[in-house]
């Protein structure tokens, strides 16, 4: 795991986390998510700044399982977080994460570590796909569409 | 005269509003111009506590008004917001060519370039209207080429300057139903097909009021309040056979080839719409195809991806601040999933039964 950090990539992002699910939605694309368990964990850790290697130890230190499949959880992750344009680098070494905005780790019972999953929603994109002007008429204006759904 | 074309890219800031204000005050003119031939005709609504004041040039959009009259007020008193609804067919007074591009037709008809902290410009896909608000001068104009405006322009008018105006009042637009009773309110979501608006309209032969169907705006001033905003309800119309009592009552009956079954709730069952009531809980419903209809604690984050994607994004430059509201609205209330079963009659009585739990 690199230093590298990232930041949530708002204006186009915007997120709630509520009792440890988050939701996350595109603006720009109308596809909208949602994380639980270590993958809300985890998003949490980027908007407070954490660094990919300091997410890691978070959740080695917070979760039960092998540190290879913490590692590789980790980073698909944030791959996809990536790739969805949820999340964007940032670039240049940032400030440690101060260690009192992270929850303190459970010494005692520590939950399994289950690889993070991303779930995506794109059933808004219908409604975004009505808006593209395919026609204007004599004086500019785009061409009434005959029927919508909505 | 209307600004010369340029690119937002080419324009700064200034210009930007300085071009926004020209090109709303041009359009203001025009529908002055426009009542001179015609004639005014105001009406006034009330509209989550605010008074909104429709001034028409010629009768010819006059029944845009169906779906709000259940908010309908008889007086002359100073309004706090004026909506301008003008059309150039009838009233022969051409509107301004558009002094932007087609690449400046963004998302939900969002004009780029026109869009500024003061004014508020879109494009309505499909009926061809524009809207545009002044936020400055609490005033707004709709214009459209003609009368011939598509049933859900009937069915919900002016619902971006509505949006705009009343979210700047701390009211939020929300694409959800609301049934209630003096026990209070449930907020009902989901998209087409989940059963909202179902639910919503199973209600009008119960012992239930109904706040809206479609689109209702939230508050949050003293709690969680749902305010009814229009009395029209839009049915699939192969789903409208399954309620024989409404099918006389449809306002298009005739076109229901081509759209949705709509029923303006007020024309029909004045007593049972109610203007605002305070919210208890968010219901989403599910269709199960079992008879019975249950319910089961949710999420609030569940809920929150079910109300605030088909709230945001069928809303022109709705966005972070729509979803902060959403889900501090939500975040105060026990959410449900309903599961709607197929003897219609039953829904109705789990509604009360679960609000008199909830109380």
């Amino acid at each position: 795991m690199t230093n590298q950090q990232f930041r949530v990539n708002t204006p186009t992002v915007t997120h709630e986390t509520i009792d440890g699910e988050a939701v996350i939605i595109n603006l720009d694309t109308g596809n909208y998510y949602s994380l639980v368990d270590v993958g809300s964990f985890i998003w949490s850790l980027v908007d407070k700044g954490a660094s990919a290697s300091e997410i890691q130890n978070q959740i080695v230190q917070t979760y039960q399982g092998d540190a290879q499949d913490i590692d590789r959880g980790v980073h698909e992750l944030l791959a996809q977080l990536q790739q969805e344009n949820l999340i964007v680098p940032v670039d240049g070494a940032g400030e440690a994460l101060d260690p009192a905005q992270v929850a303190p780790a459970n010494n005692h019972e520590k939950p399994s570590f289950n690889p993070p999953s991303l779930n995506k929603y794109s059933d808004m994109q219908e409604l975004l796909l009505l808006d593209p002007i395919h026609d204007v008429d004599d004086a500019g204006w785009p061409k009434p569409v005959p029927d919508l759904p909505k | 005269m209307p600004p010369a074309h340029v690119a937002p890219s080419e324009i700064t800031g200034e210009d930007r509003a300085s071009r926004s204000v020209e090109y709303f005050q041009s359009v203001y003119e025009l529908f002055n111009s426009a009542q001179q031939i015609t004639g005014p005709i105001e009406r006034t609504y009330v509209i989550g506590g605010y008074r909104i004041r429709l001034s028409f040039a010629g009768t010819a959009l006059l029944s845009l008004t169906r779906a709000l009259e259940h908010l309908a007020v008889d007086d002359h008193a100073a309004p706090d917001l004026t909506i301008c609804l003008w059309d150039s067919e009838s009233t022969g007074q051409r509107m301004i060519a558009r002094p932007w591009q087609e690449e400046d037709f963004l998302a939900r008809g969002v004009i780029q370039g026109y869009n500024t902290e003061r004014i508020y410009t879109a494009f309505q896909h499909g009926s061809g209207a524009v809207s545009v608000l002044d936020t400055e001068r609490n005033l707004a104009v709709f214009w459209a080429p003609d009368a011939k405006l598509p049933y859900w322009e009937y069915g919900s008018p002016l619902r971006s300057i509505l949006h705009w105006w009343l979210l700047s009042q701390g009211l939020q637009l929300v694409h959800a139903a609301a049934v209630g009773n003096s026990n209070g309110g449930v907020l009902i979501g989901g998209k087409g097909g989940s059963g909202k608006s179902t639910t919503a309209l199973v209600c009008l032969e119960s012992n239930l009021s109904y706040v809206g169907d479609d689109y209702t705006l939230l508050g949050m001033e003293s709690g969680p309040v749902v305010h009814s905003l229009y009395n029209s309800a839009k049915l699939n119309s192969d789903h409208v056979q399954r309620f024989p009592a409404l099918l006389p009552k449809v306002a298009n009956p005739d076109r229901l080839a081509d759209e949705k079954a709509l029923l303006f709730v007020h024309e029909h069952y004045p007593a049972k719409v109610a203007a605002q009531l305070p919210v208890r809980a968010v219901l989403l419903p599910r269709v199960t195809g079992l008879p019975e209809t249950r319910w089961k604690r949710v999420s609030v984050a569940a809920t929150l991806a079910a109300l605030a994607p088909s709230t945001i994004f069928q809303l022109p430059r709705a966005g972070n601040e729509a979803f902060k509201f959403l889900a501090a609205f939500i975040r105060q209330l026990p959410c449900f999933s309903l599961e709607v079963g197929t003897n219609l009659s039953a829904i109705p009585p789990v509604i009360e039964e679960l609000l008199g739990e909830i109380n």
